[in-house]
């Protein structure tokens, strides 16, 4: 079966968005691979001007907050570094029990990468210098950058929910027939990654990225 | 296929179900984000079935509405859309065009028009025997309404014969076609559609309109077609469109796309979100806040650290904030004092009860008034240098003072103007009146005393203020003021209205009770208001004074009743020891003139007089010679 992969843009957040930008992100995915009934929740982000759609699954919120929680962490240990988060569906496939194993297979079916790049933002009392008008008005310079640093991950974040859709919507062939009923219809798992020491990797997707093209591996 | 009821049809009745089957669908997961009137934000989870849809061509049926087990999505009620829906389900080929309509009022808005509150224009249905869709009312009707089409959701099932020219590849898997994968790209297509629903800048209007308690001065409303009525380039140019992936069936192919605006912000008058925090930098970098920047740099000496500054308006009193210290050499307090009044009362824009109660019919135009009054004002962003004040305000002053003098009201203010109640006198067009002739007086030499009228009556009403900001007009060409207050002279005191030198001698004649309470208004502030006249206008103001006091003697009341002015009671008074000074004859006719109006006195109140007047002689005399 085929494994479609969606590397979404590289979002540069700072420590504060990550919370509400994976959410988004995670939830808009999720609500898209709910196939059984859900009931959905619209849920105004805080930061952004972005409505975004959960299945209303408490245990899935659980477990995404968690997940969040975990990246955050990491982030924290390991600052300066471009972290992946990736969404993965499967299905489950016990495979014959030979010998030693009686193991469930996963057959992964669909990944999704989410890349973010946390940045350490001066604080305005300790501006970068390389403004010559920061000298002369740090705070408002500072929050000008803010704002417009704003303004643009918000973009981005509505470009990637746009991109999410124009996926799902392109790729319907993969996905499995419905299993059952429950909203969260497939497995799923959530995986944190720090591709720092890969740079050779992030370089390659980048590339992928700018020519535009959905990657995809099989 | 668990989630797939019906299950038991043969496939193509199941295919069918499925297609007619989202055109309700979508039209509820459109609807219920676009149309105002069923909030889907405030979801509770528990849904009533106070609606329930008794044609719903679903066969099964259990807990879950059927309604909601169509493509696993469970919605909230939206009638808009349950009105509809029975109809797409009886024809399904017909597209479903759902325009979403942004209805701007302009500016005469009745609150009780907008309402956020389902709106759904009537619309014949051409080829439909004219099936009347939802011809509910048009709440608009009355008011200017401006229209735009900021969405058009298409939804289409093309039949395998139409799609010729499509150039899908239809069909080619089997398996990709069957009811239940057929199922499952819908319930896809549709979970995209929500997603899409609430991304698309529209939705900020919805919910601006749901979730505000306030009045907007725009609405969202629906308009549902079988046809598409196009648009016109500009309008097309202006749209992005989106097309969802159709959904490939046996014999067809479901088609959902949407056009849209991508920017609604400029189709509605008001930010669509409130304000956050970010933007308010850009707001005081805003030609308004650079103003008040910039304020502290003009030289003005009143400016207190705790000076009052209405922000919306602020710019209107800046006009005269260089002029009272250019125009009058102190720092008067008076001045900063009633600016505060002024930037509070019209900041407030209440009216004191006193007015209301005199201007009964004139209130309801005061904000208008007061509006008018500030879009005259050139604003002084436009005029860069600080030039002198004379010129800024003097010619749209006048044309203010012109227009406030048609008001109907002014005749009735005048008349009060004897009535030493200071609310009275500074009702609006009395204030004018009064600047008139402060303006007037201001020119002679004696009676530059013009403040103490703000000073003891300003900011007791919005018009005082008016009053008391357009005393700088002192400066302004005298010309243009003498003639809008023409009028005003005639109603009430036309003989003085002549020259100059009467206007002096209205001023200061002691005689009648209106002049005489004029006369301590002006009098008394002498010492309080620092404005420093040269000594030798003030002897000639007072000299001038004594010699056009009432006559004295036995005979003045002969003198009031029988002074047809005549030459020889002229010369009569020239017995009086106490007239030195030499008086033209003029002069005299004058003074009996302005006599006539007294009351008959007593001799020993003009003896009274006559000692005050010698008293004061000889002080002024005293004075002119330390002068000298």
């Amino acid at each position: 079966m085929n494994c479609e992969v969606c590397q979404l843009k590289e979002l540069e957040v700072e420590h504060f968005q990550i919370r509400e930008v994976l959410r988004c992100i995670l939830h808009t995915i999720l609500f898209h691979r709910a196939l059984g009934l859900v009931k959905p929740k619209d849920i105004d982000l805080e930061l952004f001007d972005i409505t975004y759609v959960q299945c209303g699954d408490v245990e899935l919120e659980r477990k995404i907050e968690e997940k969040i929680d975990l990246f955050i962490d990491r982030v924290e240990k390991h600052p300066n570094k471009k972290n992946q988060i990736c969404l993965s569906f499967y299905e489950v496939k016990n495979r014959q029990a030979t010998w030693f194993t009686n193991k469930v297979e996963r057959l992964y079916w669909e990944q999704w990468y989410i890349n973010l790049y946390v940045v350490q933002h001066p604080k305005p009392q300790h501006g970068k210098s390389h403004h010559s008008k920061i000298l002369v008005d740090p705070g408002e310079s500072m929050s000008e950058e803010r704002t417009a640093r704003r303004a643009a991950l918000e973009s981005s974040l509505r470009e990637i929910l746009f991109h999410i859709i124009k996926f799902v919507n392109e790729k319907k062939d993969h996905v499995p027939p419905i299993p059952n009923l429950d909203g969260i219809s497939f497995p799923y798992e959530i995986t944190i990654s720090s591709s720092s020491d890969s740079a050779f990797g992030m370089d390659m997707l980048k590339r992928m990225l700018q020519t535009g093209h959905p990657t995809m591996l099989s | 296929m668990a989630s797939y009821h019906g299950s038991s049809h043969p496939e193509p009745a199941k295919m069918e179900q499925i297609i007619t089957e989202i055109f309700p669908k979508s039209l509820h997961i459109i609807l219920e984000s676009r149309c105002p009137y069923v909030s889907s934000r405030n979801y509770s989870g528990e849904q009533g079935f106070s609606s329930p849809s008794p044609s719903s061509s679903s066969s099964s049926s259990s807990s879950v509405r059927p309604r909601d087990k169509w493509f696993n999505l469970a919605l909230k009620d939206c009638p808009a859309a349950l009105e509809n829906i029975d109809f797409w389900r009886q024809s399904n080929y017909d597209p479903m065009v759902v325009d979403v309509v942004l209805v701007k009022r302009s500016s005469d808005w009745d609150p009780s028009i907008c309402s956020p509150r389902k709106v759904e224009l009537g619309k014949n249905f051409p080829g439909k025997d004219n099936f009347l869709w939802n011809s509910e009312h048009d709440e608009f009707e009355g008011g200017v309404k401006k229209e735009k089409i900021i969405e058009r959701w298409i939804v289409q099932y093309e039949g395998r014969k139409t799609n010729s020219n499509a150039g899908s590849p239809v069909g080619k898997k089997s398996s990709s076609t069957s009811s239940s994968t057929v199922y499952k790209k819908s319930i896809l297509l549709l979970r995209s559609l929500y997603v899409m629903v609430k991304l698309l800048p529209a939705y900020r209007l919805f919910r601006d309109l749901m979730s505000s308690a306030q009045i907007r001065m725009y609405n969202l409303c629906h308009r549902i077609h079988s046809f598409v009525e196009p648009f016109t380039r500009r309008e097309e140019a202006e749209m992005q469109k989106f097309v969802f992936t159709p959904v490939d069936t046996s014999c067809g192919r479901l088609c959902l796309s949407v056009m849209y605006r991508p920017s609604v912000s400029d189709v509605s008058s008001e930010p669509s979100t409130p304000l956050s925090p970010q933007f308010i930098p850009d707001y005081v970098g805003s030609p308004l806040a650079d103003r008040l920047k910039r304020f502290p740099s003009v030289p003005v000496p009143q400016s207190s650290p705790s000076y009052p500054y209405g922000r919306r308006h602020s710019w209107s009193y800046d006009v005269y904030q260089p002029s009272p210290s250019s125009g009058i050499p102190s720092p008067s307090p008076t001045y900063s004092e009633s600016c505060a009044t002024i930037s509070q009362s019209r900041t407030k824009c209440l009216p004191p009860p006193y007015v209301v109660q005199q201007a009964a019919d004139e209130t309801p135009q005061l904000y208008e008034k007061n509006t008018g009054f500030h879009e005259y004002w050139p604003s002084p962003t436009f005029s860069p240098s600080p030039s002198p004040p004379t010129h800024i305000p003097s010619s749209p002053l006048s044309k203010v003072l012109l227009r406030s003098e048609s008001a109907p009201h002014s005749q009735l203010v005048c008349k009060l103007s004897g009535i030493p109640s200071p609310p009275l006198r500074f009702v609006r067009p009395n204030s004018y009146k009064l600047d008139g002739r402060s303006g007037l007086l201001q020119t002679s030499s004696a009676a530059a005393k013009l403040s103490p009228y703000e000073k003891d009556e300003g900011g007791k009403s919005p018009r005082a203020k008016i009053s008391s900001t357009s005393s700088p007009q002192r400066s302004f060409s005298r010309s243009p003021g003498r003639l809008s207050f023409h009028d005003d002279y005639d109603e009430f005191s036309g003989p003085f209205v002549v020259d100059d030198d009467e206007v002096t001698d209205l001023g200061s004649r002691p005689g009648s009770s209106d002049l005489q309470e004029r006369h301590s208004c002006m009098e008394e502030p002498g010492g309080v208001f620092p404005h420093k006249k040269s000594q030798d206008a003030a002897v000639g103001a007072l000299i001038c004074m004594l010699k056009k006091a009432p006559p004295l003697g036995v005979d003045i009341a002969d003198s009031v009743h029988t002074s047809q002015t005549s030459k020889s009671e002229a010369s009569r008074n020239f017995k009086d020891p106490n007239q030195t000074a030499a008086m033209s004859g003029k002069q005299s006719a004058r003074s009996l003139t302005s006599s006539r109006l007294l009351p008959s006195k007593t001799t020993a109140a003009a003896l009274e007089e006559l000692r005050e007047f010698s008293k004061m002689k000889s002080e002024i005399m005293k004075q002119g010679k330390r002068g000298m």
